[in-house]
């Protein structure tokens, strides 16, 4: 279970979350939806322990773990994943070396043994087909020359394998056409499990009729300014954000 | 070549050794504790290896494994010569040339090597200087007759050294180079190619590893002078603490050698603030049908990819080292030869840790 209570966060001085309180129970998926500048993306740098986003006041916790008391990779390794709204290229390396080092190193810290060679290719084959990934894929260097929809594939793929306890997906709908989204949504929604939460960040509703929320909340100015069930985000759709310009204050 | 003698020549040719002041560097030099003598390292096969111990060939260090023992000629005096006839092919088995000292080592060690290769002939060979106290310098003439193939691997590891590589390559031949500078101080290599006839080629690839106080420069001249030739080269330098890293590199290209393709980058990375990296690409063309490039970039690790891997769980050191051994990957990927590969790749791990 993720739980934020009061959290402050700045960027350079600015203040940029003022004040956020959510709790994700684990097993379920909260959306949080806003406008652009709302502070999605800092919120989910800020959970996942992104240098320079210094958090002022406030708990952050999951499954009772201190999360602000760790930096960025042990909280991955304590189960925190942020699938990338721009997964970032790395020539050089290849998916396999990278997904390779990434698990083993994460269960290094969870105090599991590391896999071998043969283990690990037997893992990353399984789920890399599981989510229609072909294994020229893994061998391709990280993200580089992927198309968009490939890309958020490959962050569904580093979900599989690393397996958190808490899935934060920033804009995942972004630059994906309509068949993309299909295919990352079931990738998604194949993960969901009684022991993980999942934030789904986005700006449309539209992400939300393939992945269904427990929740909805909306985020404008730095803060939650309304919860609500899946009927939430259809009516922000129709209405849009306009209602929470005016609350800047 | 004795070091006196390069003093004198950077003096002479100052805009050369703009960014390498050889008796300033020296001096620095001077205040360092000297290297240890490191032991000669294992080999795994019984591939050729002719080892020199204070610039003197060492038969009993030495094996020459298949490989006929009149290959090398010549003493520490007149320069040794390595030779290979017409058609001869010493690919499968690479030869490796250690370069090492011991406590009676002088302060000073100049090596005079020429290497000819007959037409159609084939060598494949390592120079690998061991860590040394002594200053070394080491003199290389290479003659590719015609579509003779030369793939040649350098590896220095720290150190006070100044190499000169010249290389002729008749019609159709090929030269290759690979070099791993593993610091140095001051570390210098001019490696000055020559291209004669038509359709040869020439391949110049390097890693710099610096750190500390290191200094090195790598510096290149690849003269086009007949027509169709082609020439390739990617250096790559990654830079720590106060380290400084000097690439210059020029593709000259003669009046009549039309249909030149010439291609040169060098690439580095710099982990500090404090480090320094200066490239200085030049071309002077005088054909007017050619393909001549050049290109230079100096940047940090990219913020983007280390937290993306620190995200999925590596620590920043495993990060740093992740995306430092993809730089470098793209030179240490090309090396043909799989245990030169290894080799290398242990000696940058050595470095990293």
């Amino acid at each position: 279970m993720l739980e934020i209570r009061n959290l402050h966060a700045a960027i350079g001085g600015k203040e940029i979350l003022k004040g956020i309180d959510l709790t994700v129970p684990s097993g379920q998926v909260h959306a949080i939806m806003g406008p652009n500048g709302s502070g999605k993306s800092t919120l989910s740098y800020v959970l996942s322990g992104r240098e320079g986003y210094e958090v002022t006041q406030g708990t952050v916790t999951l499954n009772g773990q201190d999360l602000l008391a760790l930096n960025t990779e042990q909280r991955a390794a304590a189960g925190v994943f942020l699938a990338m709204q721009y997964p970032v290229e790395i020539p050089g390396v290849t998916n396999m070396n990278f997904l390779k080092t990434a698990l083993n190193a994460v269960r290094k810290s969870r105090g599991q043994s590391e896999l071998d060679a043969m283990q690990m290719l037997k893992l990353l084959r399984g789920k890399a087909s599981a989510i229609g990934l072909s294994d020229d894929m893994l061998k391709r260097a990280v993200n580089v020359g992927f198309s968009g929809g490939e890309k958020k594939r490959n962050e569904i793929l580093q979900m599989a394998v690393l397996e958190p306890a808490l899935c934060l997906l920033d804009e995942t709908d972004s630059g994906l056409d309509i068949d993309a989204l299909k295919i990352v949504s079931d990738g998604v929604n194949a993960l969901r499990a009684p022991d993980r939460s999942m934030v789904v960040i986005t700006h449309y509703q539209r992400l939300l009729d393939y992945i269904k929320p427990d929740a909805v909340h909306v985020l404008a100015f730095g803060k939650i300014r309304k919860s609500g069930g899946p009927e939430l985000a259809h009516e922000l759709e129709a209405r849009g954000y306009a209602d929470f310009a005016g609350e800047a204050a | 070549m004795t070091l006196a003698a390069a003093i004198e020549r950077s003096k002479r040719n100052r805009e050369d050794w703009k960014y390498t002041d050889l008796p300033a560097l020296l001096a620095r030099r001077a205040q360092n504790a000297p290297m240890p003598i490191t032991a000669l390292p294992a080999t795994a096969n019984d591939d050729a290896r002719l080892v020199f111990v204070n610039g003197i060939f060492h038969p009993a260090q030495s094996r020459f494994g298949s490989i006929p023992s009149c290959i090398l000629m010549g003493d520490e005096r007149s320069g040794y010569k390595l030779t290979l006839g017409e058609h001869t092919c010493l690919v499968a088995q690479p030869v490796e040339l250690v370069f090492t000292t011991d406590e009676s080592a002088t302060d000073e060690i100049d090596i005079n090597l020429s290497i000819d290769i007959g037409a159609n002939g084939r060598l494949t060979l390592l120079e690998r200087h061991l860590p040394s106290r002594a200053f070394s310098t080491i003199d290389i003439n290479v003659t590719l007759h015609e579509s003779a193939k030369f793939v040649h691997g350098k590896m220095t590891s720290g150190g006070a050294h100044i190499a000169r590589t010249n290389v002729n390559v008749a019609r159709g031949g090929y030269y290759s180079h690979f070099g791993l500078t593993r610091g140095g101080l001051p570390m210098r290599h001019d490696i000055d190619v020559h291209l004669m006839d038509e359709q040869a080629q020439a391949a110049l690839h390097g890693v710099m590893l610096l750190r500390g106080g290191d200094h090195a420069d790598i510096t290149t001249r690849i003269a086009h002078n007949a027509p169709h030739g082609v020439s390739r080269q990617m250096f790559k330098t990654v830079l720590g603490d106060k380290s400084r890293g000097v690439f210059q590199g020029k593709i000259y290209v003669a009046p009549h050698a039309q249909k030149t393709d010439g291609h040169q980058i060098s690439r580095a990375l710099l982990l500090s603030d404090s480090a320094e990296m200066d490239a200085k690409p030049e071309l002077e063309i005088y054909a007017d049908d050619v393909k001549c490039s050049h290109g230079s970039t100096i940047g940090d690790l990219d913020a983007d990819a280390l937290f993306y891997l620190r995200a999925r769980g590596l620590s920043e050191t495993q990060a740093r080292a992740l995306l430092i051994d993809a730089f470098t990957g793209e030179v240490i990927d090309d090396i043909p030869v799989p245990a030169w590969r290894d080799l290398f790749r242990a000696d940058m791990e050595g470095w990293q840790s």
